[in-house]
């Protein structure tokens, strides 16, 4: 019987991890003819990696694990790793090329450092020098296992995802909620190659789901059940116009930019906003694309509604994979928002977003999550002129600045703090809340067309 | 699975002929009646699958035993007939006798751990299969076959009865009822884990229709009725009040379908049928077991139908959840698109097999509501990767063909299917 030794760390926890390091110490005396293979799935996006994509890898994998005898070993990281005996090469590097395939819409699968590496899997020979390797790095993992264990019971639990039951509750919190405190604020800004000069396109108000979902219902993760959140969303609408119709703004936005449901458009608490607003500012309005889709009819008539009045209808939440395997122009709308990402660099991708764009009219596209210069450059490069992005919010912050007589006393972070906010501490540490409602006017230098 | 429809149920008389749809049971009964003067060299043998322990007679059991008779029916040695109660009657020529035998010890071979075969060798008599010497036992596989008919005939009248009351229940709640809220939809989700959705699963066929000739059906659609399921655990519930929380309600019931359809030991899934499910039900382990169970039994084609919305609500996850479908071997179609939604789904883009267009009167107008041609988008779409559903009247048919379809789904159709049947044995008879 193994009793507890005294002074240990508490008993060994069995995990994935301490049974691949046993399977591994144990083959050392009979290496011949195995082949070990590790599946690097930890490196892909958070979205890529859910339950369900490692559910279907490892059952991609099983029949060929079965058929060589093999073992199969899920790491607490989402790496997979397998060994087999006697296989044939062919069949394995078949089946790591349907699996590659099928993560085929993630950087990990495409993207290149030039260093020859492949990231998303290695190969050890353990009948030949990979061996010791192969311990090592079971070692590691094991290693690492226990302190994610060890780390895991300090955590404390996470948040329950939504489900019908709490969102009866959370709606009925909301509808006595003021979400003035949880609102947030961006700019997105236009450059006038005419003038040489950029200004402020709109200003897009928005709640921030997670600090709603601290103040309203912290045990619970409100976008765990995308219907479920859906439908919250359309209350949450309703409260965040009214919040903008009693909003505590100095200046109100030459435009304002929303994010709504078709069915909040229809509604009578989009005609009120519509009656405070309209006298001083456009409104446009941005709707998500599975919104068009689920109520299409409902579109085009919010469409026409907000045409009537002169506002703008702009398709939010596109991006690389939307723009590939739709026809987005069909949506006829006013502008459309795409957001950047890091990958659209990498020629090939960048080339057919490019190319898409180019079929939306670049007139008609506003580039946003630009966190960098490098995104500005890019959207430059391909005759984009309307970008919105921290990156957006540090230069207008910066301008501010410049014209500023307060300015001395704060910082650019500062700045760009409270340009976020419409409401609260941080708002009210401004020294001129003119200059920070205002809309600069930048001057830029004028843009190269990359030449086609 | 399309979101409800506020409509009139479909009549009475629409829903009786809907019903009526020709049994393997009538078709014996005449098949019998025909061979009456040529009782001479015939025989029968009834294999009472129907006796089998449930366990033992689920579809694929009764697919292997059908199977086993398939090269004699393909030669024309005899003619098979699958009982809705599982039996199988095989009717043939005395020179085939060696071949059914050789049939027979492969299907006693198969079912050989049932008590039902156990018990044979002491009891000393067949209760596995009867077998019938058409020249002396005639009457008897007559009276057989008349029994079987009858039983089959109540149970539909049964069936038929029930539907009537649902509908008129339906119709009189319809467009009413409380509004879907959170708390509503928590409780239909407690109430699911209880009800038997067993009997509220219906089948609808999808057929080619090519010009005048008769609907030949492709395959059978799997699907909940919503309108039994409102009437059974929600009576006076707005379905349709709330298009999300009814999102919701599809994928919860998703995973109910699935278990139903991996328990199911009738003939659920036979043949090509297509089944709705959510994009996160095809990841989940519950679509696993599903698939699991399908590779020993199917052999038939599964078309997977996703709605619209879903795809679109994430796209990444959608193209993952396609290409392990497809390499499995599962077609996918996109459902519920409408005329207005038609523009944005651009099927060979995603990469789907099959699009289900919602028919609507005003197509026939030809425009789409951007002012393109509905024609020129059939075109990219390709017609032969479009089903027109919804199909309540010949308008709908006449308009799909006009621009190449020629697949159709809807009350029509099998109004369509049912008219015929009726006249394949209105011929029959005759003939004798």
């Amino acid at each position: 019987m193994n009793l507890p030794v005294p002074d240990a760390a508490g008993p060994e926890i069995v995990t994935q991890e301490s049974l691949l390091l046993g399977a591994a110490e144990r083959v050392g005396r009979i290496r011949d003819g195995r082949l070990a293979v590790q599946v690097f799935l930890s490196r892909l996006r958070p979205q890529n990696r859910q339950d369900g994509h490692i559910r279907i890898a490892l059952r991609m994998l099983e029949p060929m694990v079965n058929a060589y005898r093999g073992q199969m070993f899920l790491l607490g990281n989402s790496d997979i790793v397998f060994m087999l005996k006697d296989p044939n090469p062919v069949d394995v590097e078949n089946m790591i090329f349907k699996l590659r395939a099928l993560f085929s819409k993630d950087p990990l699968t495409f993207s290149d450092d030039g260093d020859g590496v492949d990231h998303f899997c290695t190969w050890f020979d353990l009948s030949g020098s990979d061996y010791d390797r192969f311990v090592d790095m079971a070692r590691q993992v094991t290693e690492e296992a226990r302190k994610r264990s060890r780390d895991k019971s300090a955590a404390k639990a996470p948040a329950k995802p939504l489900d019908a039951k709490s969102l009866g509750e959370v709606m009925e919190r909301l509808a006595s909620f003021d979400v003035t405190p949880m609102m947030s604020r961006q700019s997105a800004i236009v450059i006038r190659e005419s003038s040489s000069t950029a200004d402020v396109l709109f200003q897009e108000f928005y709640v921030s789901i997670n600090d709603l979902q601290k103040a309203l219902a912290p045990d619970v993760n409100l976008l765990a059940n995308r219907w479920l959140f859906q439908h919250l969303s359309q209350t949450l609408d309703k409260r965040v116009l009214g919040a903008l119709s009693a909003s505590p703004l100095t200046t109100t936005p030459n435009c304002y930019s929303l994010n709504l449901n078709i069915s909040t458009v229809l509604s009578k608490a989009f005609d009120q906003f519509e009656a405070y607003a309209a006298a001083k500012a456009d409104i446009s309005v941005e709707v998500q694309v599975l919104d068009v889709l689920a109520d299409s009819r409902g579109y085009y008539t919010a469409r026409q509604r907000l045409h009537d009045k002169g506002h703008m209808m702009v398709i939010d939440g596109l991006n690389e994979l939307t723009l590939q395997f739709m026809d987005v122009a069909q949506f006829e709308a006013d502008l459309y928002k795409v957001a950047w990402s890091p990958e659209m660099r990498e020629s090939e991708h960048g080339d057919s977003v490019g190319a898409s764009l180019g079929i939306l009219g670049v007139s008609k596209v506003v580039l946003a999550r630009c966190d960098s210069e490098a995104a500005i450059q890019w959207g430059l490069e391909r005759g984009i002129q309307r970008f919105q992005g921290r990156y957006v919010d540090a230069m207008l912050a910066a301008y501010t600045m410049a014209g500023c007589p307060k300015a001395s006393a704060c910082t650019l972070q500062q700045c760009i703090a409270r340009h976020a906010v419409v409401k609260g501490p941080l708002r009210l540490q401004c020294g001129d809340l003119g200059m920070l409602d205002g809309s600069p006017v930048m001057r830029v230098p004028k843009a190269h067309h990359k030449e086609a | 699975m399309l979101p409800p429809r506020e409509e009139r149920p479909s009549n009475a008389q629409q829903r009786a002929i809907a019903q009526r749809l020709v049994g393997q049971e009538s078709l014996l009964v005449d098949y019998v009646q025909k061979l009456e003067r040529h009782r001479k060299g015939r025989r029968a043998v009834v294999v009472r699958l129907s006796g089998l322990q449930a366990v033992n007679r689920r579809e694929h059991h009764i697919r292997i035993a059908l199977n086993s008779f398939e090269l004699l029916v393909k030669q024309l040695k005899g003619q098979i007939f699958s009982l809705s109660n599982a039996d199988i009657v095989f009717i043939f020529k005395d020179t085939a006798i060696d071949e059914v035998e050789a049939a027979l010890v492969k299907l006693r071979f198969l079912f050989s751990d049932d008590p039902l075969l156990a018990d044979e060798g002491f009891a000393g008599k067949a209760t596995f299969m009867d077998w019938y010497l058409l020249e002396r036992d005639y009457d008897a596989l007559l009276q057989y076959a008349l029994h079987a008919s009858t039983e089959e005939q109540q149970r539909k009248t049964q069936e038929l009865t029930k539907t009537l009351t649902a509908q008129q229940t339906v119709a009189r709640n319809f467009g009413r009822g409380e509004p879907l809220t959170p708390h509503v939809l928590a409780k239909i989700e407690d109430a699911l884990v209880r009800a038997d959705l067993a009997n509220m699963m219906r089948r609808q066929a999808i057929c080619a229709i090519v010009g005048k000739a008769p609907p030949q059906p492709v395959y059978n659609e799997l699907f909940i009725s919503i309108a039994d399921l409102r009437e059974t655990i929600l009576p006076n519930v707005n379905l349709a009040s709330s298009p999300w929380l009814f999102q919701q309600l599809t994928e919860v019931l998703d995973k109910r379908v699935l278990s139903l359809l991996n328990k199911h030991d009738d003939r659920t899934v036979a043949g090509d049928i297509s089944v709705n499910l959510n994009v996160q039900t095809l990841l989940a382990p519950e679509f696993l077991t599903f698939d699991d169970n399908l590779k020993a039994s199917m052999r038939g084609t599964i078309v997977l139908e996703l709605q619209k919305v879903d795809v679109f609500a994430d796209l990444g996850a959608f193209l993952f959840a396609r290409d392990f479908a497809h390499d499995r071997g599962y077609r996918i179609c996109i459902d519920g698109v409408n005329m207005e939604s038609l523009p944005f789904v651009d099927r060979e883009r995603l990469g789907i097999d099959l699009v289900k267009i919602v028919w609507d009167p005003a197509m026939s107008l030809g425009v789409l509501p951007n002012g393109d041609s509905l024609e020129s988008y059939m075109r990219r779409c390709g017609p032969s990767r479009a089903i027109l559903c919804r199909c309540d009247a010949q308008d709908a048919i006449d308009w799909g063909q006009s621009v190449g379809v020629t697949l159709f789904q809807g009350r029509h159709v099998e109004a369509m299917l049912a008219t015929e049947a009726a006249k394949t044995r209105g011929a029959l008879g005759r003939r004798r």
